[in-house]
Protein backbone atom coordinates (compact mmCIF):
# COMPACT_ATOMS: atom_id res chain seq x y z
CA UNK A 1 0.00 0.00 0.00
CA UNK A 2 1.47 3.20 -1.11
CA UNK A 3 2.20 6.08 1.20
CA UNK A 4 -0.72 8.21 -0.41
CA UNK A 5 -3.18 5.43 -0.11
CA UNK A 6 -2.76 5.13 3.47
CA UNK A 7 -2.99 8.58 4.60
CA UNK A 8 -6.17 9.14 2.08
CA UNK A 9 -8.72 7.69 4.37
CA UNK A 10 -7.21 10.00 7.34
CA UNK A 11 -7.43 13.04 5.96
CA UNK A 12 -10.95 12.23 4.70
CA UNK A 13 -11.82 11.49 8.20
CA UNK A 14 -10.11 14.58 9.22
CA UNK A 15 -12.16 16.76 7.03
CA UNK A 16 -15.12 15.01 8.17
CA UNK A 17 -14.33 16.13 11.78
CA UNK A 18 -13.58 19.73 10.39
CA UNK A 19 -16.42 20.14 8.40
CA UNK A 20 -18.63 18.73 11.52
CA UNK A 21 -16.72 21.33 13.45
CA UNK A 22 -17.49 24.51 12.07
CA UNK A 23 -21.27 23.10 11.96
CA UNK A 24 -21.10 23.87 15.65
CA UNK A 25 -21.29 27.30 15.60
CA UNK A 26 -24.57 27.13 13.98
CA UNK A 27 -26.04 24.38 16.06
CA UNK A 28 -25.36 26.26 18.87
CA UNK A 29 -26.34 29.65 17.66
CA UNK A 30 -30.36 27.79 16.57
CA UNK A 31 -30.27 26.33 20.16
CA UNK A 32 -29.92 29.54 21.77
CA UNK A 33 -32.36 31.47 19.26
CA UNK A 34 -35.04 28.67 20.38
CA UNK A 35 -34.21 29.06 24.40
CA UNK A 36 -34.65 32.96 23.84
CA UNK A 37 -37.44 32.30 21.70
CA UNK A 38 -39.29 30.45 24.66
CA UNK A 39 -37.84 33.14 27.38
CA UNK A 40 -39.65 35.72 25.55
CA UNK A 41 -43.17 33.93 25.46
CA UNK A 42 -42.34 33.14 28.84
CA UNK A 43 -41.74 37.02 29.66
CA UNK A 44 -44.91 37.82 27.58
CA UNK A 45 -47.27 35.54 29.02
CA UNK A 46 -45.94 35.47 32.64
CA UNK A 47 -47.74 38.13 33.77
CA UNK A 48 -46.16 38.61 37.46
CA UNK A 49 -43.19 40.77 36.16
CA UNK A 50 -43.33 44.74 35.90
CA UNK A 51 -44.38 45.99 33.10
CA UNK A 52 -40.72 48.44 32.35
CA UNK A 53 -39.03 45.62 33.19
CA UNK A 54 -40.57 42.96 30.47
CA UNK A 55 -40.68 45.96 27.78
CA UNK A 56 -36.76 46.20 28.71
CA UNK A 57 -36.36 42.31 28.87
CA UNK A 58 -38.06 41.88 25.47
CA UNK A 59 -36.15 44.63 23.37
CA UNK A 60 -32.78 43.21 24.77
CA UNK A 61 -34.43 39.23 23.73
CA UNK A 62 -34.99 40.43 20.50
CA UNK A 63 -31.88 42.48 19.56
CA UNK A 64 -29.95 39.55 21.01
CA UNK A 65 -31.67 37.02 18.34
CA UNK A 66 -30.88 39.41 15.60
CA UNK A 67 -27.33 39.91 16.30
CA UNK A 68 -27.14 35.91 16.23
CA UNK A 69 -28.31 35.53 12.70
CA UNK A 70 -26.32 38.44 11.79
CA UNK A 71 -23.24 37.43 13.43
CA UNK A 72 -23.40 33.21 12.51
CA UNK A 73 -26.04 32.43 9.91
CA UNK A 74 -25.35 35.97 7.94
CA UNK A 75 -21.58 35.72 8.41
CA UNK A 76 -20.61 38.98 9.61
CA UNK A 77 -18.74 37.56 12.48
CA UNK A 78 -16.44 36.41 9.84
CA UNK A 79 -16.06 39.41 7.82
CA UNK A 80 -13.83 42.52 8.19
CA UNK A 81 -14.23 45.63 10.51
CA UNK A 82 -14.72 47.84 7.75
CA UNK A 83 -17.83 45.73 6.62
CA UNK A 84 -19.31 45.29 9.77
CA UNK A 85 -19.24 48.88 10.38
CA UNK A 86 -20.58 49.27 6.92
CA UNK A 87 -24.02 47.37 7.57
CA UNK A 88 -24.23 47.84 11.32
CA UNK A 89 -23.45 51.73 11.50
CA UNK A 90 -26.57 52.78 9.89
CA UNK A 91 -28.52 50.42 11.98
CA UNK A 92 -27.99 52.23 14.94
CA UNK A 93 -29.73 55.39 13.59
CA UNK A 94 -33.04 53.78 13.50
CA UNK A 95 -32.77 52.07 16.81
CA UNK A 96 -31.90 55.30 18.16
CA UNK A 97 -34.77 57.19 16.80
CA UNK A 98 -37.36 54.22 17.74
CA UNK A 99 -35.28 54.33 21.56
CA UNK A 100 -35.96 58.37 21.78
CA UNK A 101 -39.70 57.76 20.89
CA UNK A 102 -40.36 55.02 23.59
CA UNK A 103 -38.62 57.02 26.11
CA UNK A 104 -41.00 60.19 24.93
CA UNK A 105 -43.75 57.82 25.02
CA UNK A 106 -43.19 56.36 28.32
CA UNK A 107 -42.86 60.26 30.05
CA UNK A 108 -45.83 61.19 28.19
CA UNK A 109 -47.90 58.40 29.56
CA UNK A 110 -46.28 58.34 33.08
CA UNK A 111 -48.73 58.73 35.62
CA UNK B 1 -18.68 38.15 -14.16
CA UNK B 2 -19.00 34.96 -13.23
CA UNK B 3 -17.33 31.69 -14.27
CA UNK B 4 -18.72 30.36 -16.56
CA UNK B 5 -19.49 33.91 -18.51
CA UNK B 6 -16.04 34.75 -18.07
CA UNK B 7 -15.08 31.91 -19.56
CA UNK B 8 -17.45 32.24 -22.58
CA UNK B 9 -15.94 35.57 -23.34
CA UNK B 10 -12.63 33.83 -23.25
CA UNK B 11 -11.24 35.27 -20.10
CA UNK B 12 -9.78 33.72 -17.62
CA UNK B 13 -11.49 33.18 -14.40
CA UNK B 14 -9.57 34.47 -11.10
CA UNK B 15 -10.71 34.28 -7.50
CA UNK B 16 -11.66 37.85 -6.15
CA UNK B 17 -8.52 39.40 -4.97
CA UNK B 18 -8.85 40.19 -1.15
CA UNK B 19 -9.31 43.76 -0.65
CA UNK B 20 -7.88 45.90 1.86
CA UNK B 21 -11.23 46.94 3.30
CA UNK B 22 -13.61 44.07 2.67
CA UNK B 23 -11.55 41.44 2.68
CA UNK B 24 -12.43 38.47 0.36
CA UNK B 25 -16.16 40.17 0.23
CA UNK B 26 -17.06 40.08 -3.83
CA UNK B 27 -19.03 43.15 -5.43
CA UNK B 28 -21.98 40.98 -5.12
CA UNK B 29 -22.14 40.33 -1.10
CA UNK B 30 -21.22 43.97 -0.66
CA UNK B 31 -24.29 45.29 -3.00
CA UNK B 32 -26.20 42.20 -1.51
CA UNK B 33 -25.47 44.15 2.30
CA UNK B 34 -26.23 47.43 0.71
CA UNK B 35 -29.68 46.49 -0.31
CA UNK B 36 -30.65 44.33 2.92
CA UNK B 37 -29.58 47.60 4.95
CA UNK B 38 -31.82 49.38 2.50
CA UNK B 39 -34.23 47.14 3.21
CA UNK B 40 -34.27 47.34 6.70
CA UNK B 41 -34.79 50.41 6.86
CA UNK B 42 -38.21 50.17 4.96
CA UNK B 43 -39.12 47.46 7.91
CA UNK B 44 -37.45 50.12 10.35
CA UNK B 45 -39.97 52.69 8.89
CA UNK B 46 -43.06 50.69 9.47
CA UNK B 47 -42.11 49.42 13.04
CA UNK B 48 -41.02 53.18 14.24
CA UNK B 49 -44.84 54.22 12.71
CA UNK B 50 -46.51 51.25 14.60
CA UNK B 51 -44.78 52.09 17.89
CA UNK B 52 -46.00 55.91 16.94
CA UNK B 53 -49.67 55.13 16.27
CA UNK B 54 -49.05 52.99 19.23
CA UNK B 55 -47.90 55.46 21.76
CA UNK B 56 -50.84 57.88 20.79
CA UNK B 57 -54.08 55.50 21.04
CA UNK B 58 -55.06 53.52 24.36
CA UNK B 59 -56.45 51.21 24.45
CA UNK B 60 -54.08 49.50 21.58
CA UNK B 61 -56.80 46.78 20.99
CA UNK B 62 -60.16 47.98 20.08
CA UNK B 63 -63.29 45.98 21.40
CA UNK B 64 -64.47 43.47 19.01
CA UNK B 65 -60.82 42.58 17.88
CA UNK B 66 -59.43 39.93 18.49
CA UNK B 67 -55.95 38.99 20.51
CA UNK B 68 -52.79 37.59 18.24
CA UNK B 69 -52.41 33.94 18.65
CA UNK B 70 -48.66 34.10 20.27
CA UNK B 71 -48.28 30.67 20.13
CA UNK B 72 -49.50 29.91 16.88
CA UNK B 73 -46.71 32.71 15.93
CA UNK B 74 -44.19 31.45 17.84
CA UNK B 75 -44.35 27.68 15.98
CA UNK B 76 -43.65 30.11 12.65
CA UNK B 77 -40.80 31.76 14.24
CA UNK B 78 -39.60 28.40 15.44
CA UNK B 79 -39.99 27.40 11.29
CA UNK B 80 -38.43 30.33 10.14
CA UNK B 81 -35.65 30.12 12.27
CA UNK B 82 -35.21 26.28 11.35
CA UNK B 83 -34.81 27.39 7.80
CA UNK B 84 -31.82 29.73 8.54
CA UNK B 85 -30.24 26.61 9.91
CA UNK B 86 -30.90 24.66 6.75
CA UNK B 87 -29.90 27.10 4.95
CA UNK B 88 -26.57 28.07 6.51
CA UNK B 89 -25.72 24.28 6.49
CA UNK B 90 -26.79 24.27 2.85
CA UNK B 91 -24.34 26.74 1.70
CA UNK B 92 -21.74 24.79 4.23
CA UNK B 93 -22.84 21.44 2.44
CA UNK B 94 -22.16 23.25 -0.98
CA UNK B 95 -18.72 24.55 0.05
CA UNK B 96 -17.56 21.40 0.68
CA UNK B 97 -18.76 19.80 -2.34
CA UNK B 98 -21.46 17.66 -0.83
CA UNK B 99 -23.91 18.34 -4.25
CA UNK B 100 -26.81 16.30 -2.83
CA UNK B 101 -26.86 16.72 0.26
CA UNK B 102 -26.52 20.98 -0.36
CA UNK B 103 -29.44 20.50 -2.60
CA UNK B 104 -31.57 18.67 -0.18
CA UNK B 105 -30.77 21.74 2.12
CA UNK B 106 -32.16 23.89 0.32
CA UNK B 107 -35.49 22.25 -0.77
CA UNK B 108 -36.05 22.16 2.90
CA UNK B 109 -35.29 25.83 3.09
CA UNK B 110 -37.91 26.57 0.76
CA UNK B 111 -40.24 24.00 2.32
CA UNK B 112 -39.86 25.74 5.62
CA UNK B 113 -40.55 28.91 3.52
CA UNK B 114 -43.76 27.54 1.90
CA UNK B 115 -45.14 26.16 5.49
CA UNK B 116 -44.09 29.99 7.04
CA UNK B 117 -46.44 31.15 4.08
CA UNK B 118 -49.41 28.56 4.66
CA UNK B 119 -49.24 29.67 8.79
CA UNK B 120 -49.55 33.44 7.85
CA UNK B 121 -52.12 32.21 5.48
CA UNK B 122 -53.66 30.35 8.17
CA UNK B 123 -53.88 33.81 10.65
CA UNK B 124 -55.20 35.73 8.48
CA UNK B 125 -57.70 33.71 6.60
CA UNK B 126 -58.33 30.90 8.09
CA UNK B 127 -57.74 27.38 6.75
CA UNK B 128 -59.29 25.58 9.61
CA UNK B 129 -61.19 28.29 11.98
CA UNK B 130 -61.30 31.31 11.86
CA UNK B 131 -58.79 33.58 10.62
CA UNK B 132 -57.82 37.24 12.16
CA UNK B 133 -59.58 38.75 9.56
CA UNK B 134 -63.11 37.00 9.81
CA UNK B 135 -62.74 37.55 13.46
CA UNK B 136 -63.09 41.24 13.66
CA UNK B 137 -59.10 42.30 12.83
CA UNK B 138 -60.24 44.32 9.39
CA UNK B 139 -57.78 46.46 7.63
CA UNK B 140 -58.44 50.35 7.81
CA UNK B 141 -60.25 50.19 11.00
CA UNK B 142 -58.26 51.02 13.11
CA UNK B 143 -54.51 51.72 13.76
CA UNK B 144 -54.05 48.28 14.98
CA UNK B 145 -55.56 46.02 12.18
CA UNK B 146 -53.64 48.40 9.77
CA UNK B 147 -50.03 48.13 10.74
CA UNK B 148 -50.77 44.72 11.60
CA UNK B 149 -51.42 43.92 7.97
CA UNK B 150 -49.25 46.34 6.43
CA UNK B 151 -45.86 45.14 8.60
CA UNK B 152 -47.03 40.80 8.24
CA UNK B 153 -47.88 40.96 4.47
CA UNK B 154 -44.48 42.88 3.62
CA UNK B 155 -42.69 40.21 5.64
CA UNK B 156 -44.64 37.80 4.24
CA UNK B 157 -43.96 39.51 0.87
CA UNK B 158 -40.33 38.98 1.48
CA UNK B 159 -40.99 35.29 2.43
CA UNK B 160 -42.65 34.77 -0.88
CA UNK B 161 -39.54 36.18 -2.97
CA UNK B 162 -37.39 34.63 -1.04
CA UNK B 163 -38.86 31.07 -1.81
CA UNK B 164 -39.32 31.93 -5.49
CA UNK B 165 -35.33 33.02 -5.07
CA UNK B 166 -34.42 29.38 -3.40
CA UNK B 167 -36.12 28.05 -6.10
CA UNK B 168 -34.36 29.86 -8.87
CA UNK B 169 -30.72 29.12 -7.25
CA UNK B 170 -31.26 25.28 -6.46
CA UNK B 171 -32.45 24.80 -10.30
CA UNK B 172 -29.48 26.15 -11.31
CA UNK B 173 -27.32 24.11 -8.80
CA UNK B 174 -28.80 20.86 -9.81
CA UNK B 175 -27.81 22.01 -13.44
CA UNK B 176 -24.11 23.06 -12.37
CA UNK B 177 -24.86 27.08 -12.92
CA UNK B 178 -24.55 28.25 -9.41
CA UNK B 179 -21.98 28.09 -7.16
CA UNK B 180 -21.56 28.31 -3.59
CA UNK B 181 -21.31 32.33 -3.72
CA UNK B 182 -24.33 32.78 -5.00
CA UNK B 183 -25.90 30.23 -2.79
CA UNK B 184 -24.00 32.90 0.02
CA UNK B 185 -26.15 35.48 -1.23
CA UNK B 186 -29.18 33.58 -1.08
CA UNK B 187 -28.31 33.14 2.63
CA UNK B 188 -28.04 36.92 3.32
CA UNK B 189 -31.34 37.41 1.95
CA UNK B 190 -33.22 34.22 3.20
CA UNK B 191 -31.18 35.38 7.08
CA UNK B 192 -32.25 39.06 6.75
CA UNK B 193 -36.04 37.82 6.46
CA UNK B 194 -35.45 35.88 9.86
CA UNK B 195 -33.56 38.47 10.80
CA UNK B 196 -36.47 41.11 10.71
CA UNK B 197 -38.94 38.58 11.93
CA UNK B 198 -37.28 39.03 15.25
CA UNK B 199 -38.55 42.46 15.77
CA UNK B 200 -41.96 41.90 14.16
CA UNK B 201 -42.22 39.05 16.93
CA UNK B 202 -41.54 41.26 19.20
CA UNK B 203 -43.05 44.84 18.33
CA UNK B 204 -46.21 43.15 16.69
CA UNK B 205 -46.73 40.22 18.90
CA UNK B 206 -45.43 40.05 22.04
CA UNK B 207 -44.55 43.80 23.15
CA UNK B 208 -48.49 44.85 22.79
CA UNK B 209 -49.65 41.91 24.58
CA UNK B 210 -47.83 43.31 27.89
CA UNK B 211 -51.12 45.70 27.90
CA UNK B 212 -53.67 43.40 26.90
CA UNK B 213 -53.41 44.02 23.22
Amino acid sequence: MSEKETLQPAASSVAHVREARERIPYLVAFAILIVLTLVEIGVARSGGIPHRAAVVALITIAIAKAALIALFYMHLRYETRILKLTVLGPLVAPAVYALLLMLDAARRHAP
Amino acid sequence: MSNAVASEHGHPTVAWPPDAQYGMATPGKIGMWIFLISDAFSFGGLLIAEGILYAGRHPWRQPGEPELGIFFTAVLTFVLVSTSLTNVLGWAAAAAGRRKQAALLLGLTAFGGVAFLVGQFQEWFGIRGHGLLREGLVFGQSPRASTFYVITGYHGLHVLIGVAYILAILVGYLRHRVTERQIELLGLYWCFVDFVWVFIFSFVYLLPSLSGA
